[in-house]
């Protein structure tokens, strides 16, 4: 590496860039970066008392073998697909969006403000409220979008403090105005049949993973092959270059971020019409790391996006009958999410650089 | 006017978390290091630091050494990610705070060190010093790790301004490419930077459990490392102004327990908002002023790699 090695030095360590590596390497190094995660997360789920035959039978028997676990893993993944689309949309300009929990918040205080106040004639009152929850998206993440093109304010502070503040006004709602009469318990009154997201009798699966799946749909033509999509990849790859060539950084910015913003609300739209059945005070919790994961694993690639969210999603499931059976807090779920991305994030050094070792 | 005295005599105790934090990121950021992990540092300092007093009791120093060790041994870990495999800075900072949240929460639950109360770190009393009333209350009647801080800021922006090994951590982190080809070791000042500043950050985060809560929760360091982070923009990565922002923030924090006993009639999850929303204000602030973009090290956020040196 250094010119002028000591002669005791009896081999070292060459280090060169890498331009370019053909596809199934690169394949294989993410591969390996996964395993090595798992590998790790293995270890410290067996030094935390959960044994290996346990695990076997938590996340493969117990999932693959019973239909109403497939289901389950099916449901959960369909806002983690949104959230991962929302993550990809805003990292494709190079828009650090952390602020996916505070947008779901209020998406689904959006949604909410619609079921609890009648809004619209009840055949409407489901798209109505997936509309109101995308705007609710949308006005949390345009202040720090102005802001970061307006005055160079670092977005990925102001989403985040904006989570904090999203939070604390859904307690304040939920805790005030729109505690739940029935049962006096902080969280919202429960939605009309008609405000809730159509099973598809199969388990709890509900009519949101078709939705997502649609919005996959919706996304892989924006972002791969329309005109849009390549503009986004421009401004990714050399924004300075990209304004010199005349298009119009700002403006596709905004709209990216907005879509974003968009897509995180619609997910509280869905976790809270879906799942839920009505607001909660936690519906959100972990959803924003696991967007940026997944966009993160998935090269920000709609069809990567569902293979990546099913993969968290098993991770989920599995992680809420950890809790239950061995004590183990569901905050493991999100080490294990940040193991894994921290190995694959270290595999890509060998994806760009070429080491050698010289005698 | 007690009501004054009473708020002011508090605001140390919440502004050290925060000024600590701050140098820290200071030392590492004026290397070229943006370290977004500041949450996750404190967290793990904040667990370990709570963990030592309830396995030791009655060794506060000892606790907040372990807290400050613990917090520089996951540093250690980002540094190798951005500084040698030169991983993507803003990934790993998210990286760590996540990796923070959920082993402190599953080590913590692991070894039922979560919602257990204990004795922490008490005030130093001077005798008739400390009894001067007003001054006394609010200057001479504070923890020990408040004077210590103001000794650690003496030192810290001494070494930054005055000494060789700062102003070579200033040049890594302006112009590394210059640095190197001066003969200057860039990679070694980084991964230094980054252990120095874990080694605050999780002082700051021991404090958080052994002087001001004296008990673990689960994420309790409650947004703070993102503050110190808006904080140090705010400063223009000045350590004295840091410092003066920390008190403001200190100050803050000290009202939020105080508003309903003013007579003000606010909803309390609005006065909880008040942090992050002042810390955006303030931001919003230091970016329409006149000097915004002056004085932030060049380098930062961009990793050093020799061999695409231009």
């Amino acid at each position: 590496m250094t010119d002028g090695v000591p002669a005791r030095q009896l081999w070292r360590l060459h280090l060169e860039i890498r331009d370019h590596m053909p596809l199934w390497q690169q394949m294989l190094v993410v591969g390996s970066g996964v395993a090595a995660g798992l590998f790790i997360s293995v270890c410290v789920l067996m030094t935390s008392g959960v044994g290996l035959s346990a695990l076997w039978n938590e996340f493969v028997v117990f999932i693959f073998t019973n239909p109403r676990n497939l289901s389950a893993v099916m449901t959960q993944s369909a806002p983690l697909i949104i959230v991962g689309l929302a993550a990809a949309m805003a990292f494709k300009v190079r828009f650090w969006n952390i602020g996916i929990e505070g947008q779901m918040i209020f998406g689904a205080i959006g949604a909410t403000f619609v079921a609890t106040f009648d809004i619209g004639p009840e055949s409407l009152r489901l798209p109505l409220m997936a509309i109101f929850a995308m705007l609710g998206g949308m006005a949390w993440i345009a202040l720090p979008a102005i802001l970061k093109l307006r005055l160079q304010v670092n977005e990925i502070i102001s989403t985040l403090l904006l989570n904090y503040i999203a939070f604390n006004f859904l307690l304040h709602l939920l805790y005030g105005p729109w505690q739940d009469p029935v049962s006096s318990f902080p969280h919202s009154e429960q939605f009309a049949v008609f405000e809730r997201l159509t099973s598809l009798n199969w388990g709890k699966l509900d009519f949101s993973l078709v939705v997502a799946l649609g919005l996959v749909a919706v996304s892989f033509w924006l972002l791969i092959s329309s005109r849009f999509g390549f503009l986004l990849n421009f401004i990714h790859s050399n924004p300075l270059m990209a304004r010199a060539m005349g298009v119009r950084v700002a403006v596709l910015t905004l709209i990216a971020a907005l879509s974003s913003g968009a897509f995180a609300g619609f997910s509280g739209f869905v976790v809270s019409a879906g799942i839920e059945s009505r607001m909660t005070q936690s519906f959100f919790i972990g959803f924003g790391f696991s967007g940026i994961l997944i966009a993160f694993l998935a090269r920000n690639n709609p069809l990567t996006i569902v293979a990546v969210s099913l993969f968290v999603a098993t991770l989920m499931i599995a992680g809420q009958s950890l809790q239950v059976f061995y004590q183990i807090p569901f905050a493991t779920v999100q080490l294990i999410q940040a193991i894994v991305v921290i190995c694959v994030a270290a595999s890509e050094f060998f994806m760009r650089h070429r080491i050698r070792l010289a005698s | 006017m007690e009501f004054l005295i009473n708020w002011l005599a508090n605001v140390p105790g919440f502004a050290v978390p925060f000024a600590l934090g701050a140098m820290g990121l200071i030392i590492c950021e004026k290397s070229g290091v943006l370290n977004l992990g500041a949450e996750g540092y404190l967290l793990v300092g904040a667990m370990i630091g709570a963990g030592s007093m309830l396995t030791l009791p009655g060794h506060p120093y000892l606790a907040l050494t372990l807290a400050a060790l613990a917090s520089a041994l996951l540093s250690v870990l980002f540094a190798v990610l951005v500084v040698h495999l030169r991983v993507n800075q803003v990934i790993s900072g998210l990286a760590i705070v996540f990796l923070a949240q959920g082993l402190t929460s599953l080590v913590a639950g692991k070894m039922g060190w979560t919602n257990r109360a204990f004795s922490g770190l008490g005030d130093i009393d001077l005798g008739p010093i400390s009894d001067i009333p007003v001054i006394g209350l609010i200057f001479f009647r504070q923890d020990p790790i408040v004077y210590l801080t103001i000794a650690l800021f003496i030192v810290a922006s001494y070494v930054i301004y005055r000494t060789h090994a700062g102003l070579r951590l200033r040049a890594v982190g302006e112009n590394p490419e210059a640095t190197d080809a001066a003969g200057i070791p860039v990679l070694t000042y980084r991964f230094a930077a980054i252990l120095i500043g874990g080694l605050f950050l999780g002082l700051a985060g021991g404090y958080l459990t052994v002087v001001v809560s004296k008990i673990w929760v689960d994420n309790m360091a409650g947004g703070r490392g993102w503050i110190i982070i808006a904080l140090v923009i705010f400063a223009r990565w000045r350590p004295w102004r840091a410092l003066g922002g920390a008190i403001l923030f200190g100050c803050i924090e000290a009202l939020i327990p105080r508003v309903a006993a003013i007579g003000i009639q606010v909803p309390q999850y609005f006065v909880l908002m008040l942090p992050y929303a002042v810390t955006l204000a303030v931001m919003i602030w230091t970016s329409l002023s006149k000097e915004a973009l002056s004085n932030d090290p060049s380098a930062l956020g961009r990793p050093f790699v020799r061999e695409e040196r231009r």
